[in-house]
């Protein structure tokens, strides 16, 4: 490996590279945590919760329905298809479609967001772009072409420099978009929790896609369950079963296989 | 399942493989192998880095530690394609999912190292 060209003062590291390093990601976790404080419940209304659970019913028919006999299959696709239904009320509803921008909570929430997200990122940029300008950091390991120049080094404005060296402010853009999928596994935990939330909440039906467009999840479900046909999974299970010789794979049988086998 | 129980019809009659889709436990498999490949790319980054790799070397090591990692779930989940699909719906989304995040998280560490040992 051929020595870098550039010698790098090693008060650099300890005063520009690793602070950075050590402000995305404290800031990460800062915003992680701001996050969680500050999203508001979401109510869910009565008819939104009846509309999710239809859905729900309406998909696992679809996914699953190859493993009950024909005749229960057609009775819950009638069931679900019958001109009162809640499949096809929501279908013909025509859905107020949510302005975003007239419903205050939906508002708010854009607002914490982009409050979250964005803003944290210009000022830590901006403010480390003015903290630490002028510094070349560190060389990345490709070379690069020329029109990287503008992005990676700015602050640095030297005509002869190789592209592969990045300013602090370029670090620190390096540094936000390679720590993104870090947080995951470092906030495993409390992502995990989120997580689970997420699925209970899906459980009890607080219906997160269903507030983008009912009628057309509606109309969506009720073509893929028209075009569904029972298709038996079970055919001949009963040969299956009685011909095919079962050995049963657990701690038990196995020591028992073994024990004969010595 | 029927296939690990090749019984007298199993030529004959093979029957497709019947399974129940969980999916929460699909998601759930995701997000392990999403963890499983955010290790992968921030060590082999590591490695990477100081073992001084540059250029096209260095992304093709990580194209070598994607795809070991792709072989190793694999062969855990039970080698055959049927074995596969009980764990992952689609072997090629266990392959490409998440892949952009995973290189930039790869590509930071590289740097990372690679300054820390090599420039410095």
């Amino acid at each position: 490996m051929s020595e870098p060209e550039l010698l790098l003062d090693s008060s650099i590291r300890m005063w520009v590279v690793l602070p950075i390093v050590f402000i995305t990601f404290i800031f990460g976790i800062i915003r992680h945590y701001l996050s969680l404080l500050l999203t508001s419940e979401k109510t869910v209304t009565l008819e939104q919760v009846k509309n999710s659970q239809a859905m729900i019913r309406s998909a696992k028919l679809r996914e699953n329905g190859q493993f009950i006999p024909q005749q229960a299959f057609e009775k819950r696709k009638q069931y679900f298809l019958a001109e009162d239904s809640i499949i096809i009320k929501g279908k013909n509803k025509p859905g107020q479609a949510k302005n975003p921008m007239t419903d205050p909570s939906m508002m708010t929430d854009m607002m914490k967001g982009n409050v979250l997200n964005v803003l944290p990122m210009i000022v830590i940029g901006g403010w480390i772009q003015w903290t630490f300008s002028g510094f070349v950091t560190t060389k990345v390991p490709f070379p690069l072409t020329i029109r990287f120049k503008p992005m990676l080094q700015r602050g640095i404005e030297l005509e002869s420099l190789d592209a592969s060296w990045v300013s602090s402010a370029s670090w620190y853009f390096l540094n936000v978009f390679g720590l993104r999928s870090m947080y995951s596994l470092i906030l495993g935990e409390n992502n995990a929790a989120d997580q689970t939330r997420l699925m209970q909440e899906q459980m009890s039906g607080a219906a997160m896609a269903m507030q983008q467009d009912p009628q057309k999840a509606f109309k969506n479900e009720w073509e893929q369950l028209m075009t569904t046909n029972y298709v038996n999974a079970l055919h001949g299970i009963e040969d299956v079963v009685c011909t095919t010789p079962v050995v049963l794979e657990d701690i038990y049988t196995r020591e028992r296989i073994a024990a004969s086998a010595s | 399942m029927s296939s690990r129980y090749p019984g007298k019809m199993g030529k004959e009659r093979r029957m497709p493989p019947i399974q129940y889709i969980n999916p929460m436990m699909v998601r759930f498999n995701m997000s392990t192998a999403e963890y499983a490949r955010t290790s992968v790319s921030a060590l082999s980054g590591v490695v990477a880095g100081i073992l001084g790799l540059t250029g096209l070397v260095g992304f093709a090591f990580y194209i070598f530690c994607a795809l070991a990692l792709f072989a190793g779930l694999v062969l855990k989940t039970g080698g055959k394609k049927s074995e596969s699909k009980r764990f992952f719906l689609s072997r090629r989304q266990l392959l490409l999912s998440g892949q952009f995040g995973a290189i930039f998280t790869y590509v930071l560490f590289w740097t990372f190292l690679y300054g820390m040992v090599h420039v410095y």
